[in-house]
Parts: C-alpha cells; structure tokens; sequence
C-alpha cells in the first residue's frame, strides 16, 4: 500500500439488512489529508463514517463484505477488537455529546483505563485541550461539569476527548451543523491544525466547508461513490456532471 | 450538455438576468462600432457624436452587470459551472467595455477626418469593421450556447482581422511616402484600423474566457508563450 495511504476500502458493500447502503466502494484515505464525504440525505457517507471505526457494529441485522485495510489489515477480521480499532481511529459526532461529568475528567476518563500515574493524565488533559483550542478558556475551571460549556466548547471538549486517545485518524460526523458561525469557524480552523498530525474525514452538508477545509472530497450518490477528487477540482471543474449537479444545487 | 436547473427558482433567474443583460451590452456595442464605421464612410460627424454620448449606457450597464456578478459571488456563493459563469461573466462585461470605448475612439477620428478631404475610398476598414462585430456576436454566441467550435472560429477570425490592419498599414505607408500631405489623414485612418483590431482582441478575449467556463482549462496566452 503506497505509504501516503493510511486507511484503503477495496469493494466495499454494506447491507442493512436486506438493503444495499453502500455498494462496491473503492477508494483510499490519505495520510495527514482532510477528506470530506459530501452528498444528499441517505447516499451512505454517514454509514461510511461510521464502518471505518465499526461503529455500525452496534447496529443490529448489518453486515460487511469487503476488506477495509488499516495498518495492513482488515479491520472487520475476527481477530481485530474493535475497541482498540476505536481507540485509534476516533470519532466526534453531529451533537456534542460531553460526559455529564468535570471538564477534567471528560478527558481523564478514558486514559485512566490505561495510564499508570495522575501526573501523566493531568499533562495530557493540559495537552490535548490546548490542540483543541479550549486550554484557556477552561484551564481555571477543570473541575465545573462540562454540561455548562456553550455548543461550541463542548464540542471542542469532545474533540479533545477523542485526542486523548492519541488517535491516528479522527471521525467528524456533522462536526458544526449544530454550532453558531463563530463555533464553526474555531472548529474549522482546529481542523486544520489537527490535520498536521492527525488524518481527518468528515462528512458535512455544507458544501462551503467541504470547499474551505478539505485537501480531497469524495461524492457520494444512491450508495455509489460518484466521484473523489482534490477538493479544489470537484469545486471549480467536477470531473461528472452528477457532481456538478449537486455541488451547484440542480439536484432533485 | 443537458442543463439542468437550480433548485433555488431565484438563482436560476439570476444567472438567466446576467446572461440576458451581456447580451443587451453586446447589441449596444455592435450598433456602436456600425454607427461610428457609418459616420466615417459616410462622413456623417453627428452620427459620430451619437455614438459618443451612447457609451455612457456601456459603462452604465458595465457597472450594474459588475455588480449583479459580485453580489451573486457574496451571497450565492457559486462553485464549479456557476462560479466559472460568474468569473467569465465579469470578464466579458469588461471586454465589452472597452470595446464600447473603441467604437468611441473610431468616432472622434471619424469627425476629424470628416473635416478633410477624403483621402481614398473605404474598401478594407468596412470589412474588417464587418468581421469584428461578427467577432464579437460570435463570441457572445458561444457564450450562452456554450459553443467551442463558435469560440474557436472567433480564434480564426483575429488572425484575419490583423492581417488586413497590416495590409491598411502597409498601404497607407505607401500614401505618406508619396505625399507627406497625406499623413495625418493617414495617421487618423490607422488608428481606426487600430482601434478595431483592438475590438478583435477583445472578442477573443470573450472566446478565451468562454474556453475557460467550459473546459475549465484556461487558453489565454497560450499563442503568446508558443512565438
């Protein structure tokens, strides 16, 4: 596998039960790239996401075919926890979802499954909180509940969170679409620091921040990957019409 | 190309308006250069006055269309087709401003020369006047059909426009070499040949940036950089 390429999906096809969500996906993921996975309501890419950590293990009557290869091997292999697949390839969803504990601890609790001193987690709740951009704002208050942060903050702290677990890849379902333009932008521009040392993919509705944020953006259309291209082609000159057709709003 | 429309009925409307609005400006600055060729060949110097006061509606129309363009930048934000519609939209209205300024220019030289006897009859400048404005009705032709082949021949047709300048100047030379009375008329009616392989310029121009929004490739200079 060509060493830029840090996660590839070789024929990927993916049922809910008797219904084909995702059918025959091939593509790769770049390494320290955003990728964006844009399309209309119901063309698969949330479900994609969602395969490339297992999350849609939780769901029940699903099924996989196909290989998904990360660090040399198929991550749906039976030998392959899916817990530990989690811990690398972390994921932030649509709602900030903060756990109704301290700041401190929405980031401590993970680590402390595995760390072996307090001195070691408090340097890392200091450390990822500061890569996402919240370090000051809540540096004097670690102990409050992180239920009173705004939207944006929470959502920060969730991105932190997911830090925490020194990820390879991080997982953005909807990051922004239920924060404030002000919240976004500081999310966006996380996003951007992140990608020097995290690969990213995130699926958005909103075609402007697929344009601003990503390095690459994949189309998805009925389940079928319709086109993926750097992000600056499929917004000035779209390989397929289809494309074109959705990202200038004549679809329907 | 199929076409399909926007979702947004009032986008749609917008993009048709700028299309609908280039063309108007085109008609505008076609009657233009025809007015001011007429004013010359007929030595009709309030003819010429005409076509000056009417490039005040050019640059008014230039204005509004730049406008209408930059607020659908602002508020629609447009990619892929649309965005490289807007672009060369903006390009264009821009041409057909200058070449609004040219029929202007061929005017005023046409009111001096007026003042003169006739130096020699118009043989070369009514043709070449007649190819620029097909130029630039082509152009704006293989703008809203989205024509290549139209945008290509509009290549062809600049060639031909500036061989026959060429072949006016070398004439004319001829004219100031034998009778130095002649030159300033000489002079004038060069700088009407001028001034309308400038319009030819200018509607490949429009054919350039009409390669562009199709193709997404950009064309210009490419001639330039090949010599």
């Amino acid at each position: 596998m060509d060493a830029n390429v840090i996660i590839s999906l070789n024929n990927v096809n993916f049922y809910y039960g008797q219904n084909r969500a995702l059918t025959d996906i091939t593509m790769n993921f770049r390494k320290n790239k955003v990728t964006a996975l844009i399309g209309p309501s119901g063309c698969g890419k949330s479900t994609l996401l969602r395969l490339l950590n297992r999350m849609n293990d939780l769901i029940d009557d699903t099924r996989v075919e196909g290989d998904i290869i990360y660090e040399g091997k198929n991550i749906y292999s039976p030998d392959i926890d899916p817990v530990e697949i989690r811990k690398k390839i972390g994921m932030v969803f649509q709602k900030p979802n903060p756990f109704p504990k301290t700041i401190y601890n929405n980031i401590a609790y993970g680590p402390k499954l595995t760390a072996s001193n307090t001195g070691d987690i408090n340097m890392l709740v200091e450390q990822t909180l500061k890569q996402a951009v919240l370090w000051d704002e809540v540096k004097d208050i670690l102990n409050q509940s992180a239920m009173k942060l705004s939207g944006g903050q929470q959502q920060r702290l969730c991105i932190a969170r997911a830090l925490a677990m020194k990820p390879d890849i991080l997982l953005m379902d909807e990051p922004t679409s239920a924060l404030d333009p002000i919240s976004t932008a500081k999310i966006e521009e996380l996003i951007e620091e992140l990608k020097k040392d995290y690969t990213i993919i995130i699926v958005t509705h909103n075609m402007q921040q697929a344009a601003r944020i990503s390095d690459e953006t994949a189309f998805f259309y009925l389940g079928n990957l319709i086109e993926y291209n750097k992000t600056e082609k499929i917004f000035t000159k779209p390989d397929v019409k289809q494309t074109e057709d959705y990202i200038t709003g004549r679809f329907g | 190309m199929e076409e399909r429309r926007h979702t947004s009925s009032h986008y749609e409307k917008e993009l048709q308006e700028i299309k609908n609005d280039l063309i108007y400006m085109g008609t505008l600055t076609e009657k233009s250069i025809k007015m001011a060729m007429e004013s010359l060949t007929e030595r009709d110097s309030a003819l010429a006055q005409k076509v000056i006061s009417a490039d005040d509606e050019i640059d008014r129309c230039d204005a509004q269309l730049e406008e209408k363009c930059i607020r659908i930048l602002a508020l629609r934000q447009p990619t892929a087709i649309d965005l490289r519609f807007i672009t060369t939209a903006i390009k264009i209205t821009g041409h057909l401003e200058r070449i609004g300024d040219m029929a202007v220019n061929i005017a005023e030289k046409a009111i001096q020369l007026n003042e003169e006897p006739k130096l020699k009859p118009y043989i070369d400048l009514p043709r070449m006047s007649g190819m620029v404005i097909e130029m630039i009705r082509n152009s704006l032709d293989s703008f809203i059909n989205e024509n290549l082949e139209l945008a290509e021949k509009v290549r062809q047709q600049e060639q031909i426009v500036d061989d026959l300048n060429e072949q006016i100047f070398r004439e004319l030379l001829t004219f100031m070499l034998n009778d130095s009375k002649t030159i300033q008329r000489a002079i004038y009616i060069m700088q009407v040949s001028k001034n309308l392989e400038r319009i030819a310029d200018h509607s490949k121009g429009i054919a350039d940036m009409v390669t562009y929004m199709v193709t997404g490739e950009s064309v210009r200079h490419q001639e330039q950089s090949a010599d």
